[in-house]
């Protein structure tokens, strides 16, 4: 018998084999969904070349190539590949559609004219078309394609600049008013409540009506210098308009203030498409989201999402390792806390909804309406707390994770080395002594691996998110610059909810798509931006105790 | 725990086979289960004298480390252990109602037989004993931290690296900071629980001398299974066998005319 053979009798290698197999299989979807993610989320910013396409039924369409597919369709011949193009070709104002399916075979021509133009609009999403002529103040230009660009990159310069300045008067006017506005406020609430009024409270309503005359007055000259000002930068921001040809020589009227920025992808080379791309995906983690979610940026889903986890955290991690501790060094350890056990193990099954339904139940309208009650019974029926929002979304979700906060630090505290805790005891230590001094240190990793467990699955929930205090647009940030500048009590956006909204209730889908993949790559991102720290700092702990418990 | 007290009767029972000497700690039949079905030490009554070293020894699982784990109470870390009977200390019964351990314990340090320096700084674990004791003078403690690794013949090996790992020293380096550490409460009796089984013949050799150093100042009680070692550094030796107390004795009388068969036996390897 030559050895060969008997290797070949030795059994279990086709096992060994089987389990290479499931992790192949696991790797593979794992590496699909990253890859799809980044390739369809990165590719939506470099802009796309724009044709111009014309049919043999004499059809124009101007618009940036999307996406092709050949299709089979069964005819009387029988089986035909028909090849399609998708064009995106915007003006949803003038045409109703964003995008256009069209056959390849119907096509006569197509080019790509070097001026055709891209406007990303405030409203309406993308304009594409040729630039006729411009309007600046009382003039209109009309010149070659090529000269007209400049002068429309300075009308579009100098409209941006114009309407900077109406914002800042805006908010001037409105600082101005807002101490009248706030007498004003008072007295309605006073006179609300008409006969009700005792003597001093008539009192004080003839010195604050008193005292609304005279703010008036006072601020009657600079509030007629504002608003001619105003009226001033609203003319000459009415007066500055480009007037676009559409692929189908349609005209077009184009206000410069609407537009967010133009560009020329025919023309631009590597570089400048670099730049392009670089400033939109400033503009996506940056700016805020415009047309219902599907364009602009996403910021206050990336504040609120991470603000959420952040208090999620200081909520779940001091709580979860009380319970650890108490747990495991001072509980007798007998049936009870058996149970105890088993049960917290078990919460971590339990669906997110159900933690989400409690939140609701017992947070915001049980603990919520019951601080509204107490403190804010003045804006009532109108709910402060009693509503949902960002502190009881975190609240909820702390509930959600603190098993599994719990069940990593017991590990990391089985992991103290008992030797050490004896240790400790026998140098006249009290059992809290040798907790905060021994226990927790040499625990912290486990610790750790407790917050990076939580964190992962905190910021990728959002069943328990849309009763506590989710929204598709928040009106304001749950941070900001006026006291106490955290506000707990309001809603906010979060990407993981982003990420349903866009891409599945948008009003306008396909133009969405990208949106879905970016926001998805973004909370992925984030995640593993906040693991990466919990891990750097549970490996520069371990470096620091150096045991080989853990 | 429980600690179930013994009548006035038994405690005055005394065992008098012991040389009259200064004695500072006593037990009166002392009886300790770690569950009802396990009764580890059995009528023990034994007087240790003072600023001496007494050693003792046995086969494994005889019951010398439990019954040194009595005389600070680390056994009533044991859930579900009792005991019986009284384990005296400067005349003090240690498992008295209104003893505090923390007291107890600082008053009466530990050496482990493996090394358990704490993973911090050289140091911080010496200066850990008077922390946790409510010193908070940093002069005094580092006053306290040198004198200590003098005392354990460490102050010249580590006086430049002071704020390294502990975990870093050497396996030896490491036993003699945790006597060190001891040292620095200023206890008046160390237990040692085989401190020099898993060390090296001249790590083991230190540990030796500075234990014969320290008996000046300090009681020790040492459990070993090297009889050479009782033979070498301890004044009086503790033969314990199955849980009970075979004989007690000074070590030469011990080791070279045993009283009872059984240490004879013992002690010229005829089992253990």
């Amino acid at each position: 018998m030559n050895i060969d053979k008997f290797y070949k009798k030795k059994q279990g290698e086709q096992y060994i084999f089987a389990l290479a197999l499931g992790l192949v299989i696991s790797l593979i979807m794992v590496i699909w969904i990253v890859v799809i993610i980044l390739s369809r989320g990165l590719g939506f910013f470099w802009p796309g070349e724009i044709v111009h396409i014309t049919t043999k039924d004499d059809r124009q369409y101007l618009g940036e190539l999307w996406t092709e597919e050949t299709r089979k369709e069964h005819t009387d011949s029988g089986i035909v590949k028909i090849n399609n193009t998708q064009l995106k070709t915007g003006n949803r104002d003038v045409y109703g559609i964003d995008f256009v399916w069209i056959n390849n075979a119907t096509i006569k021509s197509s080019d790509k004219p070097e001026f055709a133009v891209v406007f990303e609009r405030k409203e309406y999403g993308n304009a594409y078309g040729y630039i006729s002529s411009v309007q600046i103040g009382d003039s209109n230009y009309t010149y070659s394609e090529e000269k007209i660009i400049s002068i429309a990159k300075k009308a579009f310069d100098s409209a941006q600049k114009n309407h900077e300045n109406l914002l800042d008067i805006q908010e001037q006017i409105n600082d101005l008013l807002a101490p009248l506005t706030r007498i004003q406020r008072e007295i309605s609430l006073l006179e609300f409540k008409q006969n009700m009024l005792t003597p001093a409270e008539k009192k004080e309503l003839e010195i604050l009506k008193s005292k609304a005359v005279t703010l008036e007055q006072s601020i009657s000259a600079p509030y007629q210098k504002l608003t001619d000002k105003l009226a001033e930068y609203t003319e000459i921001d009415r007066k500055i308009n480009f007037t676009l040809s559409l692929a189908d020589d349609r005209a077009v009227d184009l206000k410069a203030s609407k537009i967010v920025r133009f560009y020329l992808p025919n023309q631009m080379n590597v570089f400048s498409k670099s730049v392009h791309y670089i400033s939109k995906l400033w503009e996506l983690v940056s700016a805020e989201p415009r047309e219902s979610n599907t364009e602009g940026g996403i910021f206050p889903a990336i504040f609120g999402t991470v603000l959420m986890v952040i208090l999620m955290s200081i909520a779940v991690v001091p709580l979860g390792v009380m319970v650890a501790i108490y747990l495991n060094e001072y509980a007798h350890q007998g049936v009870i806390i058996r149970a105890i056990r088993m049960a917290i193990s078990n919460l971590a099954g339990v669906p997110s909804i159900v933690f989400g339904i409690f939140g609701l139940g017992f947070f915001i309208y049980y603990f919520g309406g019951s601080i509204d009650q107490m403190f804010f019974s003045d804006k009532l029926p109108e709910p402060t707390f009693g509503t949902g929002g960002i502190l009881w979304a975190s609240l909820t979700l702390a509930l959600l994770t603190l098993p599994v906060v719990v069940v990593a630090t017991e590990e990391g505290l089985l992991a103290v080395p008992r030797a050490n805790k004896e240790g400790a005891l026998a140098l006249g230590a009290t059992q809290w002594q040798m907790i905060r001094k021994i226990v927790l240190p040499n625990a912290m990793p486990g610790i750790l691996t407790g917050i990076i467990l939580a964190v992962s699955r905190g910021a990728g929930e959002v069943a328990p998110l849309m009763i506590t205090g989710v929204v598709k647009l928040a009106p304001a940030m749950p941070f900001d610059l006026t006291f106490p500048f955290f506000h707990l009590d309001r809603k906010f956006m979060h990407l993981g909810f982003h990420i349903y909204d866009v891409g599945f209730q948008s009003p306008n889908v396909e133009a969405a798509k990208p949106m879905v993949y970016l926001t998805a790559l973004l909370l992925i991102a984030i995640v593993v931006a906040l693991n990466l720290l919990a891990i750097f700092l549970r490996n520069q702990l371990r470096k620091k105790l150096k045991t080989s418990a853990f | 725990m429980e600690i179930i007290p013994v009548t006035e009767k038994n405690s005055l029972e005394q065992d008098n086979r012991s040389v009259k000497r200064n004695e500072v700690v006593r037990t009166e039949n002392l009886d300790f289960f770690y569950n009802p079905e396990s009764h580890a030490l059995k009528n023990i009554n034994l007087s240790i004298p003072g600023k001496k070293v007494t050693a003792f020894i046995g086969p494994s699982g005889c019951g010398k480390s439990t019954l040194l784990r009595c005389f600070n109470r680390m056994n009533d870390l044991l859930p579900g252990s009792y005991l019986k009977g009284r384990v005296l200390i400067d005349n003090k019964d240690i498992y008295a109602n209104g003893i505090r351990l923390e007291e107890l314990r600082k008053k009466v340090g530990m050496v482990f037989q493996k090394s358990n320096p704490f993973p911090m700084s050289i140091w911080e674990n010496v200066a850990f004993g008077p922390r946790v004791n409510g010193e908070s003078d940093k002069h005094t403690i580092e006053e306290v931290v040198k004198s200590a690794l003098e005392q354990a013949d460490l102050w010249k090996e580590t006086k430049d690296r002071l704020n390294e790992s502990a975990l870093d020293l050497s396996g030896g380096q490491q036993q003699r900071l945790c006597i060190a550490r001891t040292l620095a409460n200023k206890p008046e009796i160390i237990l040692m629980d085989e401190p020099a089984s898993a060390l090296d013949p001249i790590s083991t050799g230190k540990i030796e001398e500075t234990i014969i150093e320290l008996k000046k100042n300090y009681t020790i009680i040492i459990v070993t299974h090297n009889m050479q070692q009782a033979a070498r550094i301890s004044d009086f030796t503790a033969f314990m066998m199955l849980g009970e107390m075979i004989e007690f004795n000074d070590t030469k009388t011990l080791f070279t005319n045993p009283n009872e068969n059984l240490t004879e036996e013992y002690i010229t390897g005829r089992f253990g």
